[in-house]
């Protein structure tokens, strides 16, 4: 600092040095002169730091005013941007709104709780940020309408208006509120995130935190920040605005909450995995605010053009902002592409499919098996993308065709994919894919030569759809570095209307067909991951590890069999369980060890299985004396098939496990999917009849009370039992019998077709889930106990099998028992 | 700074004819007195100069560029001081000012000079600073209006005299050159009006001041050009001397006994007590009207003043006043 100030002295004309002699400032005032200095009036450049550097304001008396005084430099516009947010900031509303949003994540743990999942991160992640979201966006939009009104009801605008045009202002007040916004998310981010973290407990992931804050609550606030200025804008009446900005936020929250796209204030999130990575849900839920952010941003654009200038109305200030300029019709010209942009994010969006929302419908399955061509191998070459979340593979099919005419193939492929290539015998051969999707699977058919040999090769790939059906309940199709599942049509195209080796039938179709015929559609998968995921085939197979490549992946392969094929990969441990004579090999989340470690849940385990071989006999499924159980990334459920148990991460959060009421069991579902080994697996019961009350879910769920019964103890456990599963039971056929569309079918077919499907499928629901077990334990009761209904189950289940129709019917059921149909009806008299 | 009006005309959407044809030209550095009655077109016509409107017809050029194209710059140039305007009343008056100072980009556009230190107007850093200009010119205004102590105070707890000085302070900063002022003196007291009355003089030396006011006293002093408005139309627009000189020989005073015994007159009403608001009831004196415009009670009976195009016998001519030249030519019109 002193050589610049000898230096100064020296080079300063005699005529300018009483201005920085008699400055109250004198660097300040150097400062001035440095930056509006003429050419060449100093040749100390080099020399000399210039004064805006951080050392030239240390030492000044005067370092904050020379500090302020470069900002005040500043870019108009963004010292307007900066002196309204002060001046927001200066507001007691305001802080109020800032207050309250502050608090408003605590609806999410008490009142507001749109996500139903059981998970840690859902309950204490996903829901109050959600509520946030929503109460946040809420209060901010009263608080942009007040503001928006108050200038002109307080006659301000008269000032504003003379100084900066109405746009302008109205632009700097919209920033100003979305800064304020963006300051408000980081204060509830900063509060909550020591209140989260607690919560949520050793399982709770810094990304999950940041990502649902942002996306779940963050953009909630813009969106309506950009609703509540748009309505005003146009109307310039609070009231009004506010009518428009209530009606838009409560369609939002009642008719379009269960439409993920049009939720605009509260998306349509059922659940956060603890154990594994939530990209995928994130990604749609962004998808869907950035829609919104696009659209509102064009009509907000549009708005802007009217607001009332020259003393004209809505048309006349609009024709007015566009007529003006030429140049500024990129303004207008903005809107449209912003409308026309999130239109068509909104059309073409990549997360759901178009299947037949009618689940009844099954055409592809019953597509007939083509004659005279055969199956002989199917390899399978898969490299997931864990980083944008997309598949690419390539299936090679060994047929032959002995038909010596042209075939058409039939698969279902998923209908996010797109196909690429398809050659036979290293020929193009012609393709198409259907519009018409059913149960997430589009219809890809491929017409193949006359020649004997078929190598059918199919290069595929894509970001995968879920099943429209499910669009409220995104996620199942994860794929990340820590976790996917590729199932069926996911993994691989899949083939239809082929009939296995062995099986050349005439005039059937794939449902005819026995699941335990499909066996030999021999396969081989590769599958190339990060170095730390571990594969776990959804089958008796176990992957062997092919290549470690040199970009830290590793291809692994495995032998299948079907056309399908379930593939799970993620970040897992495995624990080995010797119980009922198999080998349990036990997969969980690495996050959740320290939980399942301290739950017992390998003993758990144990004890269940040991119960249900020892009451109905070892499994006939347990193949080659392996069963895999696997957690799974929250899915609202299991399934189970040979040689492998999905079992829902819900049911293993550490509030369910630590719930005292229950034991020490860690979770029913998990007994559920356990007791499908027994009961339920595909061949068991005819699948169908759809509408049936008779399914692998009522022997399941009865046999799962009665374990739970057993194993929590007689005394505690046994009304647990009977709260949580009869009255439960009875309570579901009650609703069910009084419920009006059951009592009155003639309304239920005067619906639209998807009203009805909804109520069927819930109708439908009860019967299997509640009326059936609650049949079971009525028949109990008539063959004389507990005893005498565990050993006709157990007859029941290790009967000798008519591989014609091997299905275990009601009739069945009831000839064991020796029971009629009418003796276990439940209608009240 | 060079304002040229052509032809212009307003008509408000509800279909009242706010201004006819008007044609003006005004150039700094000059401080121009707008008169007129109330809906004479005076508020309708600086909405226009400060682009809160647009014409229904004609031209307002501004240093030779039309108005719309020249929007920006003049708001720019512009210090606006409404008769009707609301503040921030959570901030203080130096956060408003700088509010202010910031909207109209002060900060980064500088400025040629200050209303209140002409000194400094010569000195290299108020010409070339950029930096610490913001806060020096929101001290200047501050100060300008005597509001050193309530700088600091919120602009809720100031009286309504204060909440004015807030408004011309911001009219002020940055030293506009072109400065509307409507109604700026009103809530002032007497003191503070001669203070702003000299502080606008003073302002004027090299920019353009346009001062809307009611009182007389404030335009009579200070402005170098009149213009007098009624029903939308410019009647005069000159120097206040020439707009004295139009109503000499026509401004009288007289006994109103006298005027009662003239028996070709009715009984003199009442003018209004605002001495600016001529009486829209004339006398008819011999086939002339008289404008009473002021009436005095004294010891010896009611002393009355009074214009008109010719004097009657019983009124003596007094030399005119501004105020007189004004009521004048308004009754005139009204005659008309």
């Amino acid at each position: 600092m002193k050589s610049v100030r000898l230096l100064t002295l020296k080079i300063l004309p005699p005529n300018r040095r009483h201005v920085f002699r008699d400055a109250p400032c004198a660097r300040q005032t150097f400062a001035d002169w440095w930056y509006t200095r003429p050419p060449g009036a100093c040749r100390f450049t080099l020399k000399v730091p210039p004064p805006n550097r951080r050392h030239a304001f240390r030492d000044a008396p005067c370092a904050r005013q020379t500090f302020m005084g470069r900002w005040n430099a500043c870019p108009p516009g963004a010292c307007r941007f900066t002196l309204e947010l002060r001046r927001l900031l200066q507001s007691p509303l305001t802080w109020l709104t800032i207050f309250l949003t502050l608090l408003s994540p605590l609806a999410g743990l008490y009142i507001y709780q749109p996500a139903s999942a059981s998970t840690m991160h859902t309950m204490y992640l996903a829901n109050p940020a959600l509520a946030g979201g929503a109460a946040g966006g809420i209060l901010f939009a009263l608080l942009t309408v007040y503001e928006l009104d108050r200038a002109g009801r307080s006659r301000m605008d008269v000032l504003v208006d003379a100084a900066v045009s109405p746009l302008t202002m109205a632009l700097v007040r919209l920033l100003a509120l979305a800064g304020a916004a963006i300051l408000t998310l980081g204060a509830v981010m900063a509060l909550w995130l020591p209140i989260t973290a607690k919560l949520i407990g050793s399982v709770f992931h810094m990304e999950d935190y940041l990502l649902a804050y942002v996306i779940f609550m963050g953009l909630a606030l813009p969106l309506s920040i950009l609703a509540a200025a748009s309505a005003f804008q146009f109307t310039r009446r609070a009231d009004l605005s506010l009518a428009i900005f209530a009606a838009f936020a409560g369609l939002s929250l009642t008719v379009w909450s269960d439409r993920w796209q049009l939720c605009w204030l509260n998306p349509c999130v059922w659940a956060l995995s603890d154990d594994f990575s939530n990209l995928r849900i994130f990604r749609s839920a962004a998808w869907m605010r950035m829609t919104w952010l696009g659209a509102l941003t064009g009509i907000w654009i549009l708005s802007w053009l009217s607001i009332r200038q020259y003393g004209k109305g809505l048309l006349g200030s609009l024709s007015q902002s566009l007529a003006r300029n030429a140049r500024l019709l990129y303004r207008p010209a903005a809107a449209f592409l912003l409308l026309v942009c999130s239109g068509t994010a909104f059309a073409a969006q990549p997360f759901v499919d178009q299947s037949n929302p009618d689940q009844t419908v099954m055409t592809f399955l019953e597509i007939p098996f083509l004659e005279g061509v055969s199956f002989l191998h199917r390899s399978v070459f898969v490299c997931p993308d864990t980083a944008a979340g997309t598949v690419a593979g390539k299936a090679i099919f060994q047929l032959q065709n002995h038909s010596g005419q042209t075939q058409t193939l039939a698969f279902g492929i998923n209908p996010g994919y797109k196909i690429s290539s398809v050659q036979a015998n290293g020929r193009d051969a012609s393709f198409s894919v259907s519009d018409d999707q059913e149960y997430n699977e589009s219809l890809l058919q491929v017409t193949i030569p006359p020649a004997e040999d078929i190598e059918l090769s199919i290069e595929y790939g894509g970001f995968p759809q879920e099943d429209s059906s499910m669009s409220a309940m995104q996620g199942r199709l994860e794929i990340s570095d820590e976790y996917l599942c590729l199932e069926n049509s996911v993994l691989s195209p899949r083939l239809m209307n082929v009939p296995p080796v062995n099986v050349p039938l005439k005039n059937v179709s794939a449902k005819d067909v026995p699941e335990a015929e499909y066996v030999p559609y021999p396969t081989t998968i590769e599958i190339t991951l990060p170095a730390h995921m571990t594969v776990i085939p959804f089958s008796p197979s176990q992957p062997e590890k092919l290549a470690e490549n040199t970009d830290g992946t590793i291809t692994w392969r495995y032998e299948d069999s079907g056309t399908g094929g379930i593939l799970y990969a993620g970040d897992y441990l495995r624990q080995d369980i010797e119980a009922g004579g198999l080998t349990i090999q036990l997969y969980y989340g690495r996050r959740h060890q320290a939980v399942m470690e301290a739950a017992g849940a390998a003993q758990a385990v144990k004890a269940v299985v040991d119960y249900c071989t020892e009451h109905y006999g070892p499994l006939s499924f347990g193949a080659d004396g392996t069963l895999k159980l696997i957690q799974s990334r929250v899915s609202g459920g299991g399934y189970a098939r040979n040689g492998a148990s999905l079992l829902d991460e819900v049911d293993f959060t550490a509030a369910n496990l630590d719930d005292a009421g229950k034991g020490t069991v860690p979770g029913e579902v998990m007994i559920h999917e356990l007791v499908h080994q027994w009961w339920g697996l595909a061949n068991m019961f005819d699948p169908a009849s759809a509408n049936d009350a008779w399914s692998a879910e009522g022997l399941t769920v009865y046999t799962t009370y009665r374990i739970v019964k057993e194993l929590y103890g007689e005394d505690s456990s046994s009304s647990y039992a009977r709260e949580n599963y009869v009255k439960k039971w009875l309570q579901a056929v009650d609703d069910y019998q009084k419920n009006f569309y059951v009592r009155n079918p003639r309304y239920l077919a005067a619906l639209p077709q998807k009203e009805q499907l909804n109520i069927s499928n819930s109708l439908s629901y009860v019967r299997r889930y509640n009326e059936m077990p609650l049949k079971i334990l009525k028949a109990e009761q008539l063959v004389g106990g507990e005893e005498a209904m565990d050993a006709i189950l157990c007859d029941l289940f290790n009967r000798e099998l008519d591989y014609t129709y091997p299905y275990l019917t009601y009739s069945d059921f009831l000839d064991a028992c020796g029971l009629t149909e009418e003796e276990l009806n439940l209608k009240k008299n | 700074m060079e304002i040229n009006i052509k032809n212009v005309s307003m008509t408000y959407p509800n279909g009242k004819q706010a201004l006819k044809n008007l044609s003006l030209w005004l150039r700094s550095p000059s401080l121009v007195g707008l008169l007129g009655p109330n809906g004479a077109g005076k508020s309708t016509l600086m909405k226009l100069l400060s682009a809160a409107l647009l014409p229904t017809s004609g031209v307002i050029e501004i240093n030779g560029q039309p108005l719309p194209q020249a929007e920006k710059s003049l708001k720019a140039r512009l210090g606006y001081l409404p008769q009707d305007f609301g503040l921030f009343d959570e901030l203080t008056v130096e956060q408003f000012l700088e509010y202010m100072a910031t909207l109209k980009g002060i900060s980064s556009r500088g400025s040629t000079s200050s209303p209140s230190s002409a000194a400094s107007h010569n000195t290299f850093a108020s010409r070339h600073s950029t930096m610490s200009h913001h806060t020096t010119t929101v001290k200047d205004a501050i100060r300008a209006v005597n509001l050193e102590k309530n700088a600091k105070s919120r602009i809720r707890t100031l009286s309504g005299g204060q909440r004015q000085r807030t408004g011309i302070a911001q009219a002020l900063l940055g030293s506009p050159d072109f400065l509307i002022l409507d109604e700026p003196t009103v809530g002032l007291d007497p003191e503070e009006r001669i203070r702003f009355r000299n502080l606008f003089s003073r302002a004027a030396q090299d920019r353009l001041v346009l001062l809307s006011t009611h009182i007389i006293e404030d335009v009579q002093s200070v402005c170098n050009q009149l213009i007098v408005m009624n029903h939308g139309k410019i009647l005069f627009s000159g120097t206040p001397e020439e707009l004295i000189q139009s109503a000499s020989g026509h401004v009288g005073v007289f006994w109103e006994k006298e005027a009662q015994n003239n028996h070709t007159a009715p009984r003199p009403l009442c003018i209004t007590e605002q001495p600016l608001h001529v009486t829209n009831q004339p006398l008819h004196v011999t086939n002339q009207t008289l404008h009473i415009t002021a009436r005095i009670n004294t010891a010896n009976g009611v002393r009355c003043r009074a214009v008109a195009d010719t004097l009657p016998p019983f009124a003596q001519p007094e030399e005119p006043s501004l105020e007189d030249a004004y009521l004048y030519l308004i009754s005139r019109e009204v005659t008309q």
